[in-house]
């Protein structure tokens, strides 16, 4: 018998088990390749990625959504193995609807990092094998404490939080010193910039990623891809439309050189 | 002893009166669609009656709280193993009352050495589009019935069918919520008033000096007669309404209306009462 309104728990109870069941070190590595970003701008936070999928230097898909809505106050951007986050993602999704249905109230925010920290520990064995292994962003708007927070992990399940910034993936070592350098010296603070100069900086992070990681996909105009962007604020979870970032993209990111 | 057929018999009559006795004090419970989904509304004593199911469920019930609790729990856990392993379209308001629920209240009703559920419930399923919308009624016994338009629970049959006529007659043909909200009040006092009426009948029938019977057949109340019912009894209990939004954002479909939506959405009559 588990907690009151604990829905993993109860599909536990029912034989189901998180991934494949692997032995240590048998796997091949697999790819995290993806880029990944969050960071807090005056109004909330902004969580972007890109939407290249590859198995090796293959590229698999260019259309993935690595930036899940949990429910409405919540984001888990991805990067690691697809089949894997997806599946967890689901797992979160309903977690917090049973309990929040179950116990007449919404599960606290920290109740939600720690959901996110079992499930990743609870895929060790998989993460260690090589063949699932999730590097999520949590990203979320803590209603109680009227701020935006972002936490990132690593894939044994430890919880850190970005204070003001966080990113994974393998494009996320180029834009991690990007964001340092930005919030750092830049002319302001992350935290202080408006919805637009937010995501004008978000388009040039993945761009700047997409030009020196492979796996990384930019923008791609002729196709009409632009990444995905997500902004969660006191209102929710907003998606940004394609319509709002192509303008953006061509007036301010676009530099012929 | 309940071996013989006729003892059996017998004893689920029995039961049949005790369980009809205990939804007496209760609260009617009223489903109704409207232009924007369905509006489900009661008047609470204490503990809520409307709950949430699952993205495009909603539950209502009359009876015993705990057990009430013990169901409502099971169609959360089926909804979401069903809603996880396959997919939110395939749980259905129809799959979890005729597969999953139904069977058990039929069959605590019949194992006449234990103890019955001790419920009436309703179960509103918002489909993908209007004319999918399902409001389904389970009995104690686990009958269940699946209507589309309105439903209701109450102490009686005869209750049930007056509310229900009285829905269907005063009905026009698309209701805007705050229409919704006056017509969901004015069924639910036809139901409170006719079970205090049965009440009055009884005691009339154990003391027959007083020959005041034939009052039950009275013509259908006036408008205001039946808001200020509600109004009356809205001072010690709780107007409570949800509903099942098709426009709402996100999945989840269920809102509970709130203090500030009832000020705006209740007739003028019943503002004071709630602005308190």
């Amino acid at each position: 018998m588990g907690m009151p309104g604990d829905f993993f728990q109860l599909l536990k109870e029912q034989g189901y088990t998180l991934g494949a069941p692997t032995a240590v070190g048998t796997g091949h590595a697999l790819t995290n390749a993806t880029t990944i970003l969050a960071f807090k701008y005056r109004d909330g936070v902004l969580v972007a990625g890109d939407r290249r999928a590859t198995a090796g230097n293959m590229v698999m898909y260019d259309r993935t959504d690595k930036v899940l809505e949990i429910d409405r106050h919540s984001v888990m951007a991805i990067a690691g193995v697809p089949a894997t986050a997806y599946e967890m993602v689901r797992v979160l999704e309903h977690s917090f609807k049973y309990y929040r249905r179950t116990q007449l109230q919404e599960l606290s925010f920290d109740g939600k990092l720690r959901a996110v920290s079992k499930l990743l520990k609870d895929n060790v064995p998989a993460a260690l094998a090589g063949t699932g292994a999730v590097v999520p962003v949590f990203v979320g708007y803590d209603l109680e404490q009227g701020s935006a927070k972002i936490y990132f992990y690593d894939i044994l399940g430890a919880e850190f939080e970005g204070v003001e910034y966080a990113v994974s993936g393998s494009g996320s070592p180029t834009i991690r010193g990007i964001l340092h350098y930005l919030n750092t010296w830049g002319e302001q603070p992350l935290s202080a910039l408006s919805e637009e100069q937010a995501m004008v900086q978000a388009l040039r992070l993945l761009t700047s990623a997409a030009e020196f990681d492979s796996a990384t996909g930019g923008v791609n105009r002729e196709a009409s891809l632009y990444p995905v962007i997500k902004l969660i604020s006191v209102a929710g979870v907003q998606t940004v439309p394609d319509a709002t970032l192509k303008p953006l993209y061509e007036s301010q990111v676009v530099r012929y050189v | 002893m309940y071996e013989e057929p006729y003892r059996w018999v017998e004893a689920v009559g029995n039961r049949r009166q005790y369980l009809d006795e205990q939804f007496k004090q209760g609260s009617p419970v009223v489903a109704l669609t409207y232009d924007g989904g369905i509006l489900l509304t009661t008047v609470s004593k204490g503990t809520p009656k409307l709950y949430e199911i699952y993205d495009r469920l909603a539950l209502g019930g009359m009876g015993h709280p705990t057990d009430l609790e013990k169901l409502r729990f099971s169609l959360l856990e089926m909804a979401h193993v069903e809603g996880f392993n396959r997919s939110p379209s395939d749980v259905t308001g129809s799959r979890l009352v005729k597969y999953g629920i139904a069977p058990v209240i039929k069959q605590a009703f019949e194992e006449v050495y234990k103890a019955p559920f001790i419920v009436r419930i309703l179960v509103a399923e918002l489909g993908q589009k209007p004319e999918k919308d399902a409001l389904l009624t389970i009995n104690y016994d686990g009958t269940f019935e699946e209507t589309t338009g309105r439903a209701v629970l109450a102490a009686t049959q005869t209750v049930q069918a007056k509310m229900v006529a009285y829905l269907k007659e005063q009905q026009p043909a698309a209701l805007s919520l705050e229409q919704a909200l006056d017509l969901s009040l004015r069924a639910w006092a036809i139901g409170s008033l006719a079970h205090q009426q049965d009440e009055a009948d009884q005691q009339a029938e154990a003391k027959p000096l007083a020959s005041s019977a034939g009052s039950s057949a009275a013509a259908i109340p006036s408008r205001d007669v039946l808001i200020a019912h509600v109004r009356g009894l809205v001072g010690e209990r709780m107007i409570e309404c949800a509903v099942l939004e098709r426009q709402a954002p996100g999945t989840s479909k269920y809102r509970p209306l709130k203090q500030a939506d009832l000020v705006r959405l209740l007739p003028t009559a019943l503002h004071s009462v709630v602005a308190h």
